[in-house]
């Protein structure tokens, strides 16, 4: 049943298309009908699913063929590490349409897309063949387009082509890959199932040439530094909702693909010697998940633009899902798919913060002219201070758990990475400490008066504000709501992989 | 002298093609292109009844008689747009159709 | 022979028959209406009943890829098979989309000729899709353009369809030409006139020392002619001018059936006849092996670069479509390299080459149609015209986009599957060394080049705002076209199996019969 959440929202997306556009409201709650189903069937399957058996459940079986002469199946199903992410699209395309209540333009095609665009992501994460989960990813990219370029803002056509090509350049490398892929194995047993896939012992040659074209085609997509241009561009000229899917889902399909693809078919490559550098792949990761880390701070830190601000801040929250990946042990993996939820809810929560609450109604994200904003809109300030808290990591929300865990395990792996993550880390206090004081504490700005007389929050934005925070202290104070799943994906993943790496990369 | 033999019509097909190439780069009038496509066309058709006489038996010749019906057929085609050119624009040279870049 | 052995020839060339009839059908009714009806109620009348009978045609078509029968007349002269039967559909279908453009089409006086010359080339294509004989190629070539030349210039108080079609003349009797003069060395040096037997000739010649100096050079100007004809770089400078020029739906045949025409009999020749004579372009340039590879690939590197790069410059929709049929030419000739060393093809080649010469000819029909359909209120056919058309007519704007993203290949739609089809074969070619991973990895980028400015004009359409706020009418019949084209275009792409399916048990492009 959980396979219908990409069936639900591209029906969605055709029904709400059909409505003539002066429809507003039943457009909205169309949408918002559609966005909730998907919600309830990804908690839904959040409770069907076997923890203890793992593997792929919940899903259509074995699948059925769908282009026999290349061996391409469509089979469906999630795990401990894509079924999080379900959710997590789940809970991001509720609210996202709740916090896109005021679009009055083209309102149907506004969401017939956003829905489209939910389908894709859904699709990719519930694909169990490879060959589906790069058409459903390539599905996921046009319709960015046209949310940032039509209802975006600041540069909004340059953002929106920019995020598109590298997505683009991102799902061509993964198409070489897959191309390369199926003619690597015996054509007898030509196929692109990921668990066949992953039983198949690549030789090395073709695993050092196939683990960069997918490792990077999909890091591109979750902000490797230094390919993460478009996201902050991109994220700062898109809508609201579109943001919000973009840096809390749409990142998170890339570094979902990083290790489902890249380091789950082809794990002896991380260890392979290349250039005469033992683990060479692992080794440059590292230092370009570090630099993510603190670039992505660094940068953040002296940004004028608010939007700015959190769109570095994703490319820095980045590097953490992509330095827990690299450590390929239990601590780190979980700590990085704990982080792509929890990272996943907080730039959701932000760029919603900082694109509706504050920027639709003050029409300015210039922090100097922001200021004393606290005053005036004390829901919008205490929002931003929960989601600007989680961010920093602080216990009891839910980013604590998961920098934690990834620090334990880069720890156990390569414990130098951590002076960086750590410089980074309290440049990330910093930068979250200024912006919340610049925006809703500081003096109040000579142009803008004091504030007063900003429109009121309006219910949908409260209920999804509450909504969001909530899940936020949920996984942060009970993390086992969505660890115990990880961990155990995490383990099975490690315990299949550990028979192809070198034994001193993949140490406990 | 000894009688002309295969490769002798070859050269000559060759040349002609050469010419008709030519023709079609070089010259400004357009009757004087349409004129030297078939001139290139013609070289074809040399080199085939030539090939056709010297060992290859009738295709060839047979070849020739479509390729002359065809040829007509596209010159009568040229010739009804050079007119349709003519009355609209006045000219039939080369340098005067630059409305189209190319 | 008597009358009984005629009978099932007759059910063979039934299509090409009825086309005839069709066409001198047209010829005829013109001169006999033309005092009793006006104009439009001519075109209108014509085109439906030229309509009905390419409905007709299609039926017969269905009946023989049911069959599966396979005749083969005149030493391949003509070869009536039920994969030559799928390619002659899905040309029609084509040719069907331009007439029902056409019907209402104000620029065009002698109707009954226009249609009479629309079907006497799709007879052209039909014989040139059947054409398995060096003869019947030039001929049916030259059936398929002579009409096409008078199309691309029928509209004729504008100028730069005279020209246009001035130049596509000029060009396409210069590639005449060189085939013809490609055709005369060819067959004279191995004395075959029918391509299974130049196929065998090769063969033989291989321990005999090969097929001579004079034979390569005569496949090179063969070479030369067919990159005219498909419109791959460096000889397409005449696409975008003939494009330009032509009327909106004669410009559809030229980017839609008549590529398939020449792809396929490009793909009949190359990955046919002159397969042993191939060499390979696998691994670093050094390695590479002479035969007409290098000079493929070189077509196709130049296509890739020249169209992509050109397209994005482009300010008129017709033009940016013949720059994108550069590109794409240079897409499908990256699957006609898709050989290992010892020169087989891969097996996937010839399905992957059909397949996107059949949804490229649906895809670049359904563009065009849902161009006609826009610049019913548009003043003209440039980008700025179009402007925000998507709020004056949100129908064939839809569809304009579902073609676009198509050609652009983004899934669910035919193209994706197409590109990745011929890429695909070409890594397969070489499996084991990657030989051809160069050019796949080149033909990838230039493709997301290519998403690039496929997005620009669905910008231009979907983004924009509109100066003129005035809704646009689509007459029934074109939506009913752009609807029936997208949903094969849609359907081919998510069951792309059905038909690669089909081309692989009905014999691919490289059966041939003599």
């Amino acid at each position: 049943m959980l396979v219908w959440t990409f069936w639900i929202s591209f029906l969605g997306s055709a029904a709400v298309a059909l409505l003539p556009s002066h429809w507003k409201s039943e457009v909205r709650w169309l949408a918002l009908l559609f966005a909730a189903l998907g919600l309830a069937l990804g908690l839904w399957g959040w409770g069907a699913y076997d923890v203890e058996v793992g593997g792929y459940q919940l899903g259509n079986g074995e699948g059925v063929p769908w282009i026999p002469e290349l061996g391409v199946r469509f089979r469906l199903g999630a795990d401990g590490f894509s079924l999080p992410l379900v959710i997590l699209t789940g809970v991001i395309g509720v609210t996202g349409v709740l916090y896109s209540w005021n679009i009055e333009e083209r309102v149907n095609q506004f969401f017939a897309l956003y829905l489209l665009l939910l389908g894709g992501v859904y699709g990719v994460f519930l694909s169990v063949d490879l060959f589906l989960l790069v058409v459903f990813y390539e599905i996921a990219i046009v319709p960015k387009y046209f949310l940032i370029a039509i209802w975006g803002s600041t540069r909004k056509e340059y953002g929106a082509m920019k995020l598109v090509l590298y997505s683009f350049a991102g799902g061509a490398l993964v198409l070489l890959g897959l191309a390369g892929i199926a003619f690597a194995a015996d054509p007898a047993a030509r196929s692109f199932d990921l668990e066949r896939l992953a039983a198949t012992n690549f030789s090395s040659g073709f695993q050092a040439w196939a683990f960069p074209a997918f490792f990077l085609g999909f890091g591109i997509l979750a902000g490797l530094w230094p390919f993460h241009t478009w996201a902050p561009t991109g994220h700062v000229a898109a809508p609201t909702a579109a943001s919000m899917l973009l840096a809390g889902v749409v990142m998170k399909l890339g570094s979902y693909g990083c290790l489902r693809v890249a380091i789950g078919l082809f794990p002896g490559a991380l260890g392979a010697t290349v250039l005469g550098v033992p683990g060479f792949w692992r080794w440059t990761i590292t230092v370009l998940a570090a630099m993510n880390i603190l670039y992505g701070a660094m940068v953040a830190l002296v940004q004028r633009d608010f939007k700015f601000v959190i769109g570095y801040s994703s490319v820095s929250h980045m590097g953490f899902v992509l330095l827990g990946l690299v450590t390929l042990n239990l601590w780190g993996l979980s700590g990085a798919l704990l982080q792509m939820f929890s990272h996943g809810i907080v730039a959701g929560l932000l760029f919603a913060v900082v694109g509706r609450l504050v920027y639709d109604r003050t029409h300015t994200r210039e922090l100097d002219e922001l200021g004393g904003l606290g005053r005036a809109a004390p829901f919008t300030a205490s929002v931003f201070i929960i989601g600007g808290l989680a961010s920093m990591g602080l216990p009891g929300m839910s980013g604590f758990f998961a920098e934690l865990l990834v620090l334990i395990g880069s720890w156990k792996a390569f414990a130098w990475v951590l002076i960086p993550v750590g410089i980074g880390m309290i440049v990330t206090v910093v930068y979250t400490l200024r912006t919340i004081h610049l925006a809703f504490f500081g003096a109040a700005p000579l142009v803008g008066g004091d504030w007063r007389g900003l429109p009121p929050i309006t219910l949908p934005e409260k209920a999804a504000s509450c909504f969001l925070a909530a899940i936020l202290f949920l996984v942060g104070l009970y993390p086992t709501v969505l660890l115990s799943m990880m961990d155990r994906a995490s383990q099975q993943f490690l315990d299949r992989v550990k028979q192809t790496v070198p034994v001193h990369l993949a140490r406990p | 002298m000894e009688p002309p033999g295969l490769n002798h019509w070859l050269v000559v097909s060759a040349m002609l093609f050469c010419i008709g190439a030519a023709g079609v780069v070089l010259r400004r009038n357009l009757l004087v292109v349409l004129m030297s496509l078939e001139i290139m066309l013609n070289a074809a058709n040399l080199a085939l009844v030539a090939f056709s006489r010297y060992g290859n038996g009738l295709d060839g010749q047979i070849f020739v008689f479509f390729v002359i019906t065809v040829a007509a057929a596209e010159v009568a085609v040229g010739l009804a747009i050079l007119v349709a050119l003519y009355r609209l624009c006045g000219t039939v040279r080369v340098s005067d159709i630059a409305t189209l870049k190319l | 022979m008597n009358l009984s052995d005629l009978l099932p020839l007759l059910r063979f060339l039934a299509p090409e028959i009825l086309l005839s009839a069709l066409a001198l059908g047209a010829l005829l009714g013109e001169a006999a209406l033309s005092r009793l009806l006006g104009v439009e109620k001519r075109q209108n009348l014509l085109g439906w009943l030229a309509l009905l009978g390419l409905g007709a045609c299609l039926v017969i078509l269905g009946d023989q890829a049911a069959r599966g029968e396979t005749l083969a007349l005149g030493r391949g002269a003509f070869v009536a098979s039920p994969f030559n039967a799928l390619l002659k559909t899905a040309a029609t279908l084509a040719v069907m989309a331009s007439v029902t453009m056409g019907l209402r089409a104000p620029f065009v006086r002698h109707v009954g000729e226009n249609y009479a010359l629309v079907l006497f080339s799709l007879l052209g294509m039909f014989f040139l899709l059947s054409a398995e004989s060096l003869l019947m190629i030039f001929v049916a070539l030259e059936l398929t353009s002579l009409p096409l030349y008078a199309l691309a210039a029928s509209q004729k108080g504008a100028r730069r369809s005279i020209e246009g079609g001035l130049k596509y003349l000029l060009f396409g009797g210069l590639s005449a030409a060189f085939l013809l003069f490609g055709i005369s060395y060819v067959y004279g040096m191995s004395g075959q006139g029918s391509l299974a037997g130049l196929r065998d000739w090769l063969v033989a010649q291989r321990t005999a020392g090969g097929p001579g100096f004079l034979f390569l050079t005569g496949v090179c100007l063969m070479i030369v002619g067919l990159g005219f004809k498909i419109a791959a770089a460096p000889f397409h400078l005449w696409a975008p001018d003939a494009y330009e020029g032509a009327p909106l739906p004669a410009a559809a045949i030229l980017a839609s059936a008549s590529k398939l025409a020449g792809i396929v009999v490009a793909a009949r020749l190359l990955l046919g006849a002159f397969l042993p004579v191939a060499g390979n372009v696998l691994g670093s340039p050094l390695s590479w092996h002479a035969g007409w590879s290098p000079a493929v690939a070189a077509l196709a590197v130049a296509s890739l670069t020249v169209g992509n790069l050109a397209a994005l410059a482009q300010r008129n929709a017709k033009r940016f479509m013949a720059y994108s049929s550069v590109a794409h030419a240079g897409n499908v000739l990256v699957a006609f390299l898709a050989l290992d060393a010892s020169g087989r093809p891969a097996a996937l080649a010839a399905p992957a080459i059909a397949y996107y010469a059949v949804i490229y000819a649906l895809t670049n029909a359904g563009v065009f149609a849902a161009i006609h359909a826009l610049a019913w209120g548009a003043r003209g056919d440039d980008f700025a015209d179009f402007r925000g058309a998507a709020r004056r007519a949100p129908f064939p704007a839809f569809f304009l986009l579902i073609f676009l993203l198509s050609l652009a290949g983004v899934p669910p739609m035919a193209g994706f599957f197409g590109k990745l089809f011929l890429f695909m074969a070409a890594l397969q070619a070489d499996a084991t060394h990657w030989g051809l991973a160069w050019l796949v990895a080149y033909a990838l980028a230039m493709n997301v080049v290519a998403l690039g400015y496929y997005l620009r004009f669905a910008r231009v359409l979907w983004v924009e705002p509109a100066e003129d706020l005035r809704p646009i009418s689509t007459p029934l019949e074109l939506r009913v076209a752009l609807v029936a084209l997208a949903l094969l275009v849609l359907g081919l792409g998510v069951f792309p199996s059905s038909c690669l399916a089909a081309f692989r048990t009905m014999g691919g492009v490289l059966l041939l019969r003599g």
